[in-house]
């Protein structure tokens, strides 16, 4: 397995350079692993049958599938140990790229897809072309699933995530209009909804990849490409926005709120619509006290929607890169991982196999992200975005997103701004 | 003489040992600063004058003079953070210090309430920012307790946008850093308002002195070098602050609450340009120094005075 190739010298000066940007950046602020229930602290080194995964799930049904691929992998492994580490989302990348540039770090990463570029880049992924070269069922995921840097491979997704448009079945009958197919129909959606009392939609207006993330539909509602970014759709998209706002059909206290808050806003009843993801399914079942549905976000046909989800890797300092291929291999990108992750969380299976098992097709709910994703599904991140640009990319957008929803950019200057932003990074 | 050694020699050997005794007690802190202050520093300082990214972090750094800096002063948003960062300081320390002494002289008395009441204070400080921060994001939502006590008394009509609006949003935030800080410089202008001694006050008292007159011409010049130094230290609290920030507007809207240390973060761990983020950490960190250097000697003074 090829290996970082930086001497210790100068990994030992990059960490400490690192640790003393991060100890006057945060001031010893940030929550630590042990702080959220994390089952070892990430620094632990691995030894040869014991396997760390780190990710950065605290939601209950998302633990779980951590769970359940942990006691499949230990079943059928007699002697193996396979540690979960939690990792707080916004520390998961810094941690592997400083961990990476000690020449350190876990067995197996569980990421954010879009940062499949950023963490190899980093040094922080072992490349894996060939473990899926001789994977026998490589041929079952597509190929938008499988993330390559330079002809490599360094990651895969075992399941694919994506935004669709949660609605509260009661308040519609109630204001008597149907799920919209159109942003025209969304649009008088909200307006019947507000006028009857409710809000309009949640959705997260957070300055990060996050907001972007939920950007991204709406923009490319109005024909935004990345490939060719022009102010026109902006504005026509962050106007539409504004006005959610400006009639109270978004609060813009969006800005404040990642992807979680928005859902529950939602599953707590009285908002007509939600813009989330097919892993609420848990969280709607256990929360919302009404009816509710899923459609396809109603973008039109040149609107996308980004198939999303974790990627899966090998981490570039693992002791064991053989066992953490055979984890991988029997849990997340096995048939069984697929369905336990679409049965447990709604994540909808990349395998072709699995996405065809009953617990897909039999539910209800999945069928719209199944259109959607046939529909308007696109890479995440955008492959117009180079593989260094993508986190200036999803912070800068997300950045003006943000500022859409609070108001402090006008849409004239908001798309103006972001195309002159993207000029310089794609 | 015995081992034919003189007085003088004696000396100098029990000198030299003595010497070499507190130079072992020092070594720890010496290498432990060094280790874990000094050559970070250096380290920092050395990456902002480098090209260092997601991709080079392990390897060569390339030397790059005052590109970071002039990158930094080249975007537009760069002169809005600092104004933010000022403005941040700036409320966080006025309303830290007025509410820091305020608390203090109503809680100057010993008693009952008096010693629950600080036991609350120091709870309050000793809260990890993190937790602190989450409850004050709750409380400060739009169906947060304050608004809906205010809605509910009628004295807003619709709910204050406190977190959301760019026009709020920082003063939300600072006023929360400042209710902080509150119960430290309570704790210390507490210690010097007792020492003041109780003579003072009897005299101004038979001279016929209301309360007011009190704290204005007793406490609060009796207090005037401990304001000093908690000036300096609340500034330098200020302009660090970044925890806050982090878990309760995420720099948002947009970068309306976006401040230096803050900016800084953004830049070295989300956008993984590590040598534009030392480089605004290092102008984070001369102003602090700036600061360090006024307490240091305002330190000096005092204990020269």
């Amino acid at each position: 397995m090829k290996r970082h190739s930086v001497s210790r010298p100068r990994r030992a000066l990059a960490t400490g350079a690192v640790l003393a940007a991060g100890a006057l950046a945060l001031a010893a602020c940030t929550p630590s692993a042990s702080e959220n229930g994390g089952t070892a602290d990430p620094g632990t080194p691995s030894t040869s049958q014991t396997i760390s995964v780190w990710h950065y799930f605290s939601d209950e049904n998302q633990v779980q599938i951590l769970e359940d691929y942990k006691e499949i992998f230990e079943s059928a492994n007699g002697g193996v140990t396979v540690e979960n580490v939690f990792v707080p989302y916004d520390q998961l990348n810094p941690r592997l790229i400083s961990s990476a540039a000690s020449g350190s770090g876990p067995d197996v990463v569980v990421f954010n897809g879009a940062d499949a570029g950023t963490l190899a880049l980093g040094g922080a992924l072992a490349p894996m072309t060939g473990y899926w070269d001789s994977f026998a069922d490589a041929g079952q995921f597509p190929d938008s699933v499988v993330h390559r840097l330079d002809g490599e491979v360094y990651a895969a997704q075992g399941y694919v995530n994506l935004l669709g448009l949660w609605y509260n079945a009661e308040i519609l009958n109630e204001i008597g209009v149907e799920p919209p197919t159109t942003l025209d129909e969304l649009n008088d959606a909200m307006d019947a909804a507000v006028a009857a009392g409710y809000a309009g939609i949640t959705l997260s207006g957070l300055p990060n990849s996050q907001g972007e993330w939920q950007a991204y539909p709406w923009l490319t509602a109005f024909g935004f490409d990345y490939a060719d970014p022009q102010v026109e759709p902006l504005v026509d998209a962050f106007t539409m926005v504004q006005r959610w706002t400006e009639s109270g059909a978004l609060t813009r206290e969006a800005v404040t709120w990642d992807q979680t808050v928005p859902f529950q806003t939602f599953a707590a009843g009285g908002v007509a619509f939600a813009e989330n993801g097919n892993w609420q399914q848990g969280t709607a079942a256990s929360t919302a006290g009404f009816e509710y549905g899923v459609v396809p976000l109603p973008i039109g046909s040149s609107g996308q929607v980004y198939l999303g989800g974790e990627g899966q890797a090998i981490g570039a300092f693992s002791a064991n890169p053989d066992l953490a291929w055979q984890y991988l291999e029997q849990t997340y990108f096995s048939y069984d991982g697929g369905v336990i992750a679409a049965d447990l969380v709604g994540s909808i299976p990349s395998r072709l196999d699995a996405a065809g098992d009953d617990v897909v097709t039999s539910n209800s709910l999945l069928d719209a992200f199944a259109t959607s994703i046939a529909n308007n599904g696109g890479n995440y991140p955008a492959p117009a975005v180079p593989a260094e640009a993508v986190a200036d990319q999803q912070l800068e957008v997300g950045q003006i997103w943000s500022a859409v929803i609070g108001g402090q950019l006008s849409p004239e200057d908001a798309a103006q701004q972001m195309v002159d932003l993207l000029a310089g990074l794609l | 003489m015995r081992g034919g050694r003189t007085p003088g020699t004696a000396r100098l050997s029990y000198e030299s040992r003595k010497r070499r005794t507190q130079l072992l007690f020092v070594a720890p802190a010496v290498v432990f600063l060094a280790a874990f202050a000094v050559f970070p520093i250096i380290q920092l300082f050395r990456m902002s004058v480098s090209d260092v990214r997601v991709s080079n972090l392990g390897s060569d750094w390339q030397f790059v003079g005052l590109e970071n800096v002039v990158r930094n002063l080249g975007q537009g948003a760069f002169g809005g953070v600092v104004v933010n960062t000022l403005l941040f300081v700036a409320i966080v320390t006025t309303i830290g210090l007025i509410g820091g002494l305020a608390v203090a002289i109503l809680l100057a008395k010993s008693g009952r309430w008096s010693a629950t009441i600080l036991a609350l204070l120091v709870f309050v400080w000793a809260l990890p920012p993190v937790v602190n921060g989450s409850v004050w994001k709750f409380l400060l939502g739009t169906q947060g307790l304050i608004n809906s006590v205010l809605l509910d008394l009628g004295l807003i009509d619709s709910a204050v946008p406190f977190l959301f609006d760019d026009r709020i949003a920082l003063l939300s935030v600072a006023m929360v850093n400042a209710w902080v800080v509150i119960p430290f410089n309570a704790l210390v202008f507490r210690a010097s308002i007792i020492s003041i001694p109780a003579e003072a006050f009897e005299a101004a008292r038979v001279d016929g002195a209301s309360r007011w007159q009190e704290i204005r011409f007793i406490t609060i010049p009796a207090v005037r070098p401990t304001s000093l130094v908690l000036f300096v230290l609340t500034v330098v609290y200020g302009f660090r602050s970044f925890d806050f920030i982090y878990v309760m507007t995420f720099g948002g809207p947009g970068t309306a609450t976006t401040t230096l240390p803050f900016l800084g973060y953004v830049q070295a761990f989300i956008r993984f340009d590590f040598g534009l983020g030392s480089a605004t950490a290092v102008i984070a960190v001369l102003m602090v120094a700036v600061l360090a250097v006024i307490y240091s000697r305002s330190v000096r003074r005092e204990e020269i005075g």
